[in-house]
């Protein structure tokens, strides 16, 4: 990698295998934001948060600054922090690999977010899938409370701080904030009705902090560095880096953090090695499966919240899946809508039948059984869907629906043209004969007497 | 914290660009209500929360970029609605969230028992897209599953608004159904093995918007075009909800809750929906008969003219069960004491007594439903809400919910148990608790001192209900009266019985003209004999002492109104000595039952559904029931009868028709005041226990009662065999073991029952439910529904060798 060394934060020690543990993480210099921290007032730590400009990496993009200062302080009930490590965004694999080399960077963060919002009681939310991930927080966190960085005077200082790890069971939704708190209080992850919003009535009917592992991991650099180091990078309204999850048809997938602000063509060039094998970039998500798919033609808008919202799609989590042109649309929206469809937490009607009904829309379109008004039908099912379920999940499964009709509406029209799947051959129109619907339904596990 | 009856401030909003007022809070699709505009729902609720899961009831808010869904959106000042009458919009919102809740439905409706009355199709029709664009095969499941004996879940059917699990969630409590997996998958079900044993289930099917929760009894059994029905209010206990009755062809084949935010909320229980067959069973009797040679049939006349001439020279005595309508309650009030010259009638099972008992009689709506649901604290005294008076216990539950602290002085456990604190004592104990709470001065970590600190606390805002376990012992209920003046606390005497109330406003009462006037105060009995004429002035007797005269034959005629002294009395042994002894037995009711082999004659009274009338809840609130069909046979109303009974009597009773009675029972059962004062005792110490086991038994919800007849499923959904139930140290001590069998011994008899062996009953006592399939608890009691007991294990009943079978 070939970027100065300033633009690594979170990321920076991540070529010392010896900061997974906590000696590795303090001989390098950790717990000195929380050190820092503590010898503030919690208002001045806030402060210096807002000062930075850093906003949440979960996908939204809140200054997390102000978020901390909306958590109230005069309720009489106590205070929890939530740190949201159910990473389950198609595509997203930061968190993971921040856990995975440097646990202690997060749990710093965490520990500050506490004390800034007088928390004294903190749990990570790990996806269940976690295993390995969550094996390492388990022993990062036992580490921390051996050293007294958790338990009853947290560094010394007469502030206390317990650590909870909760895994999940493997849902999605449990991203969603208020669905993670239902399935952290042992209730059926769905989401909860908002107002009242976590940060009044979160957990157990508390006040609740609720921030992405990323976000919280680039938090001790901004207590070390100071604020006005952390806004100088990136662009004004964007400071500080990302940690860009690459994957698809690069030639080199991975985690690069780069500051905000940097265009796709730099990431990909200068760092993922280009597309894999040389091809031809066909389309890609700036932020996970869940936003709507970019092409070429974006290939040097810069990575920030406000320049991929301004190109029709959104940040999100900053994960980017790459196709190439031996790609097929139909088949890779069919297969996110097909996740939303799995993931829909089954709560209200447009998400829960709309993404099942556009899974099975394409399903057909793909296997060469499209019909001519099966495209006005999308077009519209993405209409009647958007903005009208209880979530945001519904509204991610939109996402490729209508870019993809956006984009590539010729493929579209060619699969029902030909018949088949124009890359796999696949159709009655085809070579390959297939099955009929129920076997593209049945493949997609959604159909038969369910018991 | 504000107060819970605070009023909120005034919102004005415009709805389809007409303005509406509502309190600050309100929800959207409330607002609109008030104006009319009915805009669509399924999952919204208006006695459950919020939760916007179903997404039919999408708004325009002028200013707003997004639809809102009018069912979780408050309204707030000057805001401009438009609902699917003027917003394009919010319309094809609307049309497209059918469209997806009709993909997987089955649309059966044809053999569907909600099509015809079923939102999903009312609202398919109006406005739902006439064909469908989904070209892909439907979702389906194995149908249906039976929840419980009662209710079954045909899961295809289902659009998962959640209001059924909301309901078991927020209403009862009975958390029995849940949604299980996700997404499409998503569905209503139950833990494997488990039954939907909740006596609230049939609400659930009721506020289902399709017809996926169907009630047994009436799967398959009706159209709603087939049905004939009349609003009413339910007969099985004091509780006063409002029901509608629907027949079909004649029968009654299904009862539902009628909304009634002062009463019912939109609940009724179990019992009261399903329990419906009692009227058209073939036991039940509609002609006269007079004994000859055995029971023959005779004209009412005949009946009549023979009563008339047993009773000129000899002596009468009534008794009533607790369930006539508050006119014919009136009218054998006036009854005995007019034509038959006695004060020996009464209607209650137990001894009540005292100025809390006047008071009751005298005053209604001194505390109700809606004082309950505001309270800041609530205690409940001898009184097992779920079993004796369910949506008592629901309105309770919605208090605790709403923040009430909860107090419970009961033996056993009761339903409130995750809303209440309990403390379980002996029957015998329990005025002594209120005597503590009374005077103030238990320590505050005891229940008596929380209790006492709550109250004082609540400034009023609180009520104490008392129970019949309280009430049978004389004079306890005072005692729980002169806590509740001492804190300001609102009361209530909650006797089971639908007509409990009713009768005793009216007067079905040894010593209580109507309006609770005392027969031995003179200026009160004037004020009844002003319009009744000269009445007798010495008190008569109890029930039990009406039952003792009977046995020692100084009774002639005896009149039992709708209750069998063999099944009702808590002593069976009395009871048939009663009925032996004494000459003539006059049974007016629905059936003979038992009672055959003693009727000297019968006359047939029309069922509660058969007439009109009023009913009077525990509240003191009178309610209209209504006929939803004629008398069966020749049956009369009972007042119709008494009527006849006085005019053979040769002094008749003056009311020709039901608005004469009521316009002559008004003004004497107009609220009056209460002047006496109360003769209870209070700091009289720790009372004596009865033995070294006190027994006490009371009738559980679902039971071997007359009005539950025929209602298999309720009895397979809810019923249970007869139980003793002891604490874990008591069973220890006798070597009893949970689900073995032990020998019950009082005085007055002896039963081998099931063992059960549970924390959740005081030290010291032992429950007996009283009227349970197999055991009629009242042999083993003497006239008290507690009494000192003997338990031991069974003598086990010689093994059978293997193979020998």
């Amino acid at each position: 990698m070939n970027e100065t060394p300033t633009t690594r934060i979170v990321t920076a020690n991540w070529d010392d295998p010896n900061v997974v543990g906590i000696d590795g993480y303090l001989a390098a210099g950790g717990y000195e934001g929380l050190r820092a921290a503590l010898a503030m007032t919690p208002d001045e730590v806030i402060d210096l948060v807002k000062t930075s400009g850093l906003r949440g990496r979960g996908g939204a993009g809140f200054p997390t600054g102000v978020k901390w200062s909306f958590v109230p302080q005069d309720t009489g009930k106590p205070t929890y922090v939530v740190a949201n490590f159910d990473e389950s965004e198609p595509g997203t694999f930061n968190n993971r690999e921040i856990i995975e080399r440097e646990p202690h960077r997060f749990l710093e963060g965490m520990a500050i977010a506490a004390y800034a919002v007088r928390s004294h009681l903190a749990f990570v939310y790990c996806r269940g899938e976690f295993l390995w991930p969550g094996e390492i927080l388990d022993a990062a966190i036992r580490e921390a409370y051996a050293k007294e960085v958790f338990g009853p005077s947290v560094l010394g200082s007469g502030f206390a701080l317990e650590v909870v790890l909760h895994r999940g069971a493997g849902a999605y939704i449990c991203g969603e904030e208020t669905a993670l708190l239902s399935s952290l209080e042992g209730y059926r992850g769905q989401p909860r009705l908002r107002p009242p919003f976590p940060a009044v009535e979160g957990l157990y009917a508390s006040p609740t902090l609720i921030n992405n592992v990323e976000t919280l991991a680039t938090v001790p650099s901004i207590l070390t560095r100071g604020p006005e180091w952390f806004a100088k990078i990136g662009t004004e309204k964007s400071p500080g880096t990302k940690i860009f999850s690459v994957s698809g048809k690069v030639e080199r997938p991975g985690n690069y953090e780069l500051p905000l602000g940097t265009p796709l063509r730099t990431l990909l060039e200068d760092h993922a090695g280009g597309v894999l094998g040389g091809r031809r970039l066909k389309a890609w998500t700036p932020g996970g499966s869940s936003t709507p798919m970019l092409t070429e033609q974006h290939l040097d808008i810069g990575l920030d919240f406000e320049s991929i919202t301004a190109a029709g799609s959104l940040l999100g989590t900053g994960a980017i899946i790459v196709m190439d042109e031996t790609d097929c649309i139909v088949e890779a929206a069919r297969r996110l809508v097909q996740f939303y469809a799995h993931e829909s937490c089954g709560k209200c009607t447009p998400c829960r039948e709309g993404t099942w009904w556009v899974s099975r829309v394409l399903g057909r379109i793909e296997q060469g059984y499209g019909r001519s008004e099966d495209l006005p039908l999308l077009d519209e099912l993405g209409e009647n869907i958007l903005y009208k379920a209880f979530c945001a999940l519904a509204d991610g499964a939109v996402s490729p629906i209508e870019s993809s009709l956006r984009y590539f509406r010729d493929e579209y029209e060619a699969h029902i043209a030909e018949r088949r799947c124009p890359f796999t051959g696949v159709g009655p129109g085809g070579e390959t004969a297939t099955g009929s619907g129920d076997a593209i339904a049945n493949d997609a596990g959604l159909t038969g007497a369910l018991t | 914290m504000s107060g819970p009856r605070t009023q909120a401030e005034p919102v004005t909003l415009t709805v389809d660009g007409s303005e509406v007022i509502v309190p600050k809070g309100t929800l959207i699709i409330r607002a609109a209500e008030n104006l009319g505009i009915e805009i669509p729902r399924f999952c919204d609720h208006p006695f459950l929360d919020p939760i916007g899961a179903c997404r039919q009831c999408y708004v325009e808010i002028e200013g707003q970029r997004k639809l809102f869904t009018s069912c979780t959106t408050e309204v707030a000042p000057g805001m401009v609605v438009r609902t699917q009458n003027t917003s394009d919009e919010a319309h094809r919102a609307q049309v497209a969230n059918l469209e997806f809740l009709l993909l997987n439905h089955p649309l059966d409706c044809p053999i569907c028992d909600r099509g015809g009355e079923c939102p999903l199709q009312d609202q398919a029709m109006s406005f739902g897209p006439g064909e469908s664009r989904y070209a892909e095969p439907k979702r389906t499941y194995e149908k249906p599953i039976a929840l419980s004996p009662l209710v079954k879940l045909d899961r295809e059917r289902c659009v998962l608004c959640a209001r059924c699990t909301r309901f078991c969630d927020e209403i009862s409590g009975d958390r029995f159904i849940e949604l299980f997996a996700r997404g499409a998958g998503e569905r209503v079900s139950i833990a494997a093995g488990e039954d939907f044993r909740s006596p609230f289930s049939g609400n659930t099917v009721q506020i289902c918007p399709v017809g996926a929760l169907t009630a047994e009894p009436y799967r398959f059994v009706a159209r709603p075009f087939d049905l004939t029905t009349a609003d009413s209010v339910c007969q099985h206990c004091s509780a006063g909800c409002n029901i509608r009755v629907d027949l079909r062809r004649g029968s009654v084949v299904r009862v539902l809750a009628r909304d009634n935010a002062d009463v019912n909320d939109a609940w009724t229980c179990d019992k009261g929906r399903f329990a419906f067959r009692h009227a058209d069973l073939p036991g039940r009797v509609t002609t006269p008969l007079i004994r000859d040679r055995g029971l023959e049939p005779a004209s009412f006349g005949e009946v009549f003219a023979d009563i008339a001439e047993w009773s000129r020279e000899g002596r009468a005595a009534f008794l009533s069960g607790g369930r006539l309508p508050d006119e014919d309650a009136y009218a054998l009030a006036k009854l005995a004491r007019v034509a038959f010259g006695t004060n020996d009638l009464d209607h209650r099972r137990t001894f009540h007594g005292g100025r809390a008992e006047q008071l009751a009689a005298a005053s209604p709506l001194d505390t109700t439903y809606r004082d309950l649901e505001r309270a800041k604290v609530i205690l409940v005294a001898g009184l097992d809400a779920e079993q004796e008076v369910p949506i008592l216990n629901l309105r309770i539950r919605k208090a605790a919910r709403r923040g009430a602290a909860v107090f419970v002085i009961h033996p056993r456990r009761t339903r409130l148990w995750d809303v209440a604190e309990h403390t379980l004592c002996l029957p015998e104990h329990q005025t002594y608790v209120l005597e503590r709470i009374h005077d103030g001065e238990a320590p505050g970590d005891a229940f008596e001192g929380r209790v006492s600190g709550a109250l004082r606390e609540a400034a009023g805002e609180a009520v104490v209900l008392v129970g019949e376990r309280l009430t049978e012992h004389p004079l306890a209920a005072d005692v729980a009266l002169r806590v509740a003046q001492r804190y300001g606390a609102h009361m209530a005497l909650v006797p089971r019985r639908s007509g409990d109330r009713g009768a005793l406003r009216a007067g079905v009462h040894p010593s209580l003209l109507p309006g609770g006037r005392r027969v031995s105060d003179q200026a009160e009995r004037a004020e009844i004999e002003g319009s009744w004429g000269s009445l007798p002035a010495e008190p008569g007797r109890s029930t039990r002492q009406i039952l003792e005269a009977c046995a020692n034959r100084e009774i002639d005629v005896l009149f039992l109104i709708g209750i069998d002294p063999l099944r009702d009395i808590p002593d069976a042994d009395l009871a048939r000595r009663a009925l032996s002894n004494t000459r003539h037995v006059v049974v007016q009711s629905l059936e003979l039952g038992s009672l055959e082999p003693f009727a000297d004659a019968f006359l047939p009274a029309a069922a509660w559904i058969e007439r009109e009338g009023h009913a009077t809840d525990w509240e003191g609130r009178a309610q209209p029931i209504h006929a939803v069909r004629g008398p069966t046979g020749v049956s009369r109303a009972d007042w119709e009868i008494f009527e006849g009974l006085a005019e053979a009597m040769g002094r008749p009773l003056g009311f020709g028709d039901l608005e004469a009675l009521r316009a002559e029972a008004a003004p004497l059962l107009e609220p009056r005041p209460v002047t006496s004062r109360s003769t209870a005792w209070t700091g009289t110490g720790r009372p004596q226990r009865l033995g070294e086991l006190t027994l006490l038994a009371y009738p559980l919800l679902v039971d071997e009662g007359r009005l539950s007849e025929g209602a298999d499923e309720l009895k397979a959904a809810l019923g249970q065999d007869p139980f003793v139930e002891l604490h874990p140290e008591d069973a220890d001590k006798r070597g009893l073991v949970d689900g073995g069998r032990a020998t019950v011994t009082t005085d007055a008899g002896e039963a081998v029952l099931d063992v059960r062996v549970t924390e959740h009953i005081a030290q010291g006592a032992a429950f007996v439910p009283f009227n349970q399939p197999g055991l009629a608890a009242n042999e083993l009691l003497s006239g008290s529904f507690t009494t000192a007991v003997r338990i031991e294990p069974a003598v086990a009943e010689p093994a059978v060798a293997e193979g020998a079978a």
